[in-house]
C-alpha cells in the first residue's frame, strides 16, 4: 500500500492510505490523525479521520495547502503503524442490538425490488454469500467479538463499525442494488466490511440486519450520557464497541429506560495497543471484554 | 381573451394528487380562484399550484410529468 | 424588533457562514449556499461578517417587520417590494414598522437572501445559527420558516443607513449557461478516460432534485474502470472504501446522475468521488435552479486558490467601500 495525497478543491486535502480496508490501514490514519491534532498545525481547521483515509478541511489562507501536504508526509514518515508504543485512550461501550427485529425486517421486504436477492431478507443474503451454513451461524460471527468505530460521519453520529478479527474471519457484504429510500431510525446496517447504526431515519444502502434499543443521537441532550458528555452525539472515532444481542423483552427494557431518560450505556476505559492486538487479537478481545463486563 | 396560469418554481407538474387518483380538474371543468390545479415536484416536495383566476379549464399547454421552468405556461382558463 | 412570517416561500432558512469543527462526526457546515451573495447582505446593512440572514429559493418570504430597519436583499434577480412599492435588490434600504417585504417571480438565479440589520437573532447551536434541517438544528427551531413564526432581531449593527449600493459591475450575472471550476482528482482514476472526458465536455442539466444537499444533473452516462474492488468498499463499481467527502465533491452513483454535495450533504460515505467544486463557485451553483445548465471546467490547484484568493480580495474591497 502507497499513500496517495490529493486535494478536494481549495478546502481539503485527502489522504488515502489504502484502497482497500483493513486494520493496518486504519492504524496508520489513526496515528497520523492523533499526532496532526497534538502538533496544532496553523491552518488545520478539521482533521476527519476515516477507514483507510483521512481528510484535512484547511483554510489555504493560512497554510498552502501543498505545504500541508508536506508536514502531512512527514508525520507519516515519523509515526509507523507498527510503533509497539502507540496506543489510544479509548473506551469500550456495550451496545445492545436485536437482529431480525421486526422493524427493520417490514422495511427491507417492502424494498425487495432494490435488492440482489428478493426472495429472502437481507440476513439470509449475508449468510450465504459469506459462506455460512445458516443465518444463525452468521448472526452468532457478527455479535462474536468487538467492533472498533473507525470512522464517525455520513449524518451526525452515524459509527462505521469495523470487526476486531482477523481477515479471514470479516464479513463483507455489498450495498442495495439501489438504494432505499427510508431506513428506520437506529438501525442496525452493513455494507462493504462495516457495520453501522443509523442515527435518524433517512435513505440508506447498507444490508439491514437488526435494530438497536438505544439513541446513539440525541438532540435535546436528554439521555444522562449526552448530556454529561455535552454532546448529541454518543459515539466518538476510536471507541470499541460490542455488539450485544438482546431479544424482544430485552429491546423493549432499553426502550422503557429511553422513554423514562434513564438509559445508561456501560462503558468501561481502554487503552487500546494496535500493535497488542494485531499480535493477538482474541486474547486482546477477551480482555477488554472482561474489563466491560466485570 | 383566456387567462394563463404560469409555473412559480421549476420542478416536475403533475395533474393527479396521486398516480391513481383522479386529476384535481378535468378537462372543461370550472374553477375557483385558489382550487388546486396540480402539483409541482420540486427538492423533494410537492406545492400546489392554485388557479389565480376563476373559469373553466380550456387548453393544457404541458402533460402530465413534465419538467417545467419558472414562468412556463401549465394551463388556459377561460373566463 | 422582529419579522412575522406570513408566507416562508418555498423554503426559507437562517443561514450564517456555517457550523465548523464538527466535520469529523458527521455535521455539516450548513451556512449560506450563495457565500458572496449572504457576506455582501450583511454588509449593506451594517451587520459584522457572520450575522444571520435568510435564504430562500425559487419563491421569496412574505415578511412584515414590526419596527424600523435597514434591510437589503442580494442573491437572485427577483422582483422585491415593500408595501407594493418596488426596492432596488444589492442595496441598503429602509423599512419602517409595520411594512411587509414580498417578492414577484424570479428572473434570473435560484436564491434570494434578506440581511436585516442585527442579523436574526436565533441561538447558536454547535457556535453557528445555521439550519440543518435533517436533524432539526440550528436556525428558527431546527426547520424552515412556517407561517406565523416571529423571528427576533439583534441589535447590534453598526451606523445601518439606507442607499449603500453595491456596484454594477459586483453584481454577479446569471448566465445561460453556468461553469463550475473544478479541480479533478480524489477517485476520478475510477472512471474512464473517455467518461472524464465527456463529465467535463457534456452541459448537465440540473434534475428537480436539487437542494441545500446537493444538486443532482442528468446528460450523459459516465462507465467507470472494471476492476476487482478492494476489501470493503461493496461490489459496485461506483463504490470505494467509505470515506470522508469534500463540500462540493461530485460523485455518480450508477455512473448517470453525478451530484454535487453542497453545505447540508453528508460528510462521508462509499462512492466514488471525480473531483470537487472549488468553494468560490459553490456560489455559483447556488443560483442555478432545476432546469438550468452546467458545465464543469476543470482547473488546477495554483489556479483554485487564485480564484479564492481574488474573491476574498473583492470582498474585502465591497466591505470597506460599504462601511
Amino acid at each position: 500500500m502507497e499513500t496517495r495525497y490529493d486535494h478536494g478543491g481549495d478546502e481539503f486535502v485527502y489522504v488515502e492510505i489504502d484502497a482497500a480496508m483493513s486494520l493496518p490501514a486504519h492504524f496508520t490514519s489513526l496515528a497520523i490523525t492523533r499526532q496532526l491534532a497534538a502538533e496544532a498545525i496553523d491552518g488545520v481547521e478539521e482533521i476527519c479521520p476515516s477507514n483507510a483515509s483521512y481528510m484535512v478541511r484547511v483554510d489555504p489562507d493560512r497554510i498552502h495547502p501543498r505545504d500541508l501536504v508536506r508536514e502531512l508526509q512527514r508525520i507519516e514518515s515519523e509515526v509507523g503503524a507498527g510503533d509497539d508504543d502507540f496506543t489510544v485512550e479509548t473506551r469500550i461501550v456495550d451496545v445492545p442490538i436485536m437482529l431480525n427485529d421486526p422493524w427493520t425486517h417490514e422495511v427491507l421486504m417492502r424494498f425487495r425490488d432494490r435488492h440482489q436477492d428478493p426472495t429472502g431478507t437481507d440476513l439470509d443474503y449475508g449468510a450465504r454469500i459469506n459462506g455460512y451454513d445458516s443465518t444463525d451461524a452468521f448472526v452468532d460471527a457478527l455479535a462474536s467479538s468487538p467492533y472498533l468505530v473507525t470512522m464517525m460521519g455520513f449524518v451526525p453520529g452515524l459509527p462505521w463499525c469495523f470487526q476486531l478479527v482477523p481477515r479471514e474471519r470479516q464479513v463483507e457484504v455489498p450495498k442495495y442494488v439501489r438504494p432505499r429510500t427510508e431506513t428506520p431510525e437506529r438501525a442496525f446496517g452493513f455494507g462493504g466490511a462495516f457495520a453501522v447504526i443509523y442515527p435518524v431515519k433517512g435513505a440508506g444502502g447498507y444490508q439491514l440486519f437488526g435494530s438497536a434499543p438505544a439513541p446513539i443521537f440525541d438532540a435535546a441532550m436528554e439521555q444522562p450520557d449526552f448530556a454529561e458528555q455535552d454532546s448529541v452525539v454518543f459515539f466518538r472515532h476510536g471507541d470499541v464497541i460490542n455488539f450485544r444481542r438482546v431479544d424482544e423483552a430485552g429491546y423493549d427494557e432499553v426502550r422503557e429506560q429511553v422513554a423514562d431518560k434513564q438509559w445508561r450505556y456501560r462503558t468501561a476505559p481502554v487503552e487500546f495497543s494496535p500493535r497488542r492486538f494485531l499480535d493477538d487479537p482474541d486474547g486482546t478481545n477477551a480482555a477488554m471484554l472482561e474489563g466491560l463486563y466485570s | 381573451m383566456g387567462h394563463t396560469i404560469a409555473a412559480r418554481t421549476p420542478g416536475v407538474f403533475y395533474r393527479r394528487p396521486s398516480p391513481d387518483a383522479d386529476p384535481y380538474v378535468a378537462d372543461g371543468a370550472t374553477v375557483a380562484e385558489g382550487d388546486v390545479i396540480g402539483l409541482i415536484e420540486v427538492m423533494k416536495t410537492f406545492r400546489e399550484v392554485k388557479a389565480d383566476a376563476a373559469g373553466t379549464i380550456a387548453r393544457w399547454h404541458v402533460d402530465n410529468e413534465d419538467e417545467v421552468s419558472i414562468g412556463q405556461e401549465l394551463v388556459e382558463i377561460d373566463p | 424588533m422582529s419579522i412575522l412570517v406570513h408566507d416562508p416561500g418555498l423554503e426559507t432558512t437562517v443561514q450564517d457562514t456555517g457550523r465548523f469543527g464538527h466535520y469529523a462526526i458527521g455535521f455539516p457546515p450548513s451556512g449560506a449556499l450563495d457565500s458572496f451573495a449572504y457576506h455582501v447582505g450583511n454588509a449593506l446593512v451594517g451587520n459584522a461578517p457572520g450575522a444571520a440572514a435568510l435564504e430562500a429559493v425559487y419563491l421569496g418570504p412574505t415578511l412584515e417587520f414590526t419596527a424600523d430597519t435597514v434591510i437589503a436583499v442580494t442573491g437572485a434577480d427577483i422582483p422585491a417590494t415593500l408595501d407594493g412599492e418596488v426596492i432596488p435588490l444589492w442595496e441598503s434600504v429602509a423599512v419602517r414598522a409595520g411594512q411587509t417585504l414580498a417578492f414577484g417571480q424570479l428572473a434570473g438565479g435560484a436564491r434570494p437572501y434578506v440581511a436585516v440589520a442585527g442579523g436574526i437573532d436565533v441561538p447558536e447551536v454547535y457556535g453557528s445559527r445555521s439550519t440543518y434541517t435533517l436533524v432539526g438544528m440550528g436556525g428558527f427551531a431546527g426547520r424552515g420558516l412556517a407561517a406565523g413564526d416571529e423571528l427576533a432581531l439583534g441589535d447590534d449593527a453598526v451606523a445601518p443607513r439606507a442607499g449603500r449600493r453595491v456596484p454594477d459591475d459586483a453584481v454577479p450575472v446569471h448566465p445561460e449557461v453556468a461553469e463550475l471550476r473544478l479541480l479533478v482528482g480524489l477517485h476520478s482514476y475510477r472512471l474512464t478516460p473517455d467518461s472524464l472526458e465527456r463529465f467535463t465536455d457534456t452541459a448537465w442539466k440540473v434534475t428537480p432534485d436539487a437542494n441545500r444537499v446537493g444538486y443532482r444533473y442528468r446528460g450523459a452516462e459516465l462507465e467507470f474502470v472494471p476492476r476487482e474492488q478492494p476489501f470493503g468498499a461493496g461490489s459496485d463499481p461506483a463504490n470505494v472504501t467509505d470515506c470522508g467527502y469534500p463540500v462540493g465533491s461530485v460523485q455518480v452513483p450508477g455512473g448517470v446522475e453525478p451530484i454535487v454535495l453542497l453545505q447540508d450533504a453528508v460528510t462521508g460515505g462509499g462512492y466514488a468521488t471525480l473531483g470537487t467544486v472549488v468553494s468560490v463557485d459553490r456560489d455559483r451553483l447556488a443560483q442555478t435552479k432545476t432546469g438550468d445548465r452546467t458545465r464543469f471546467v476543470p482547473v488546477d490547484l495554483d489556479e483554485a486558490l487564485a480564484i479564492r484568493h481574488d474573491r476574498t480580495a473583492q470582498l474585502e474591497r465591497l466591505r470597506s467601500d460599504l462601511s
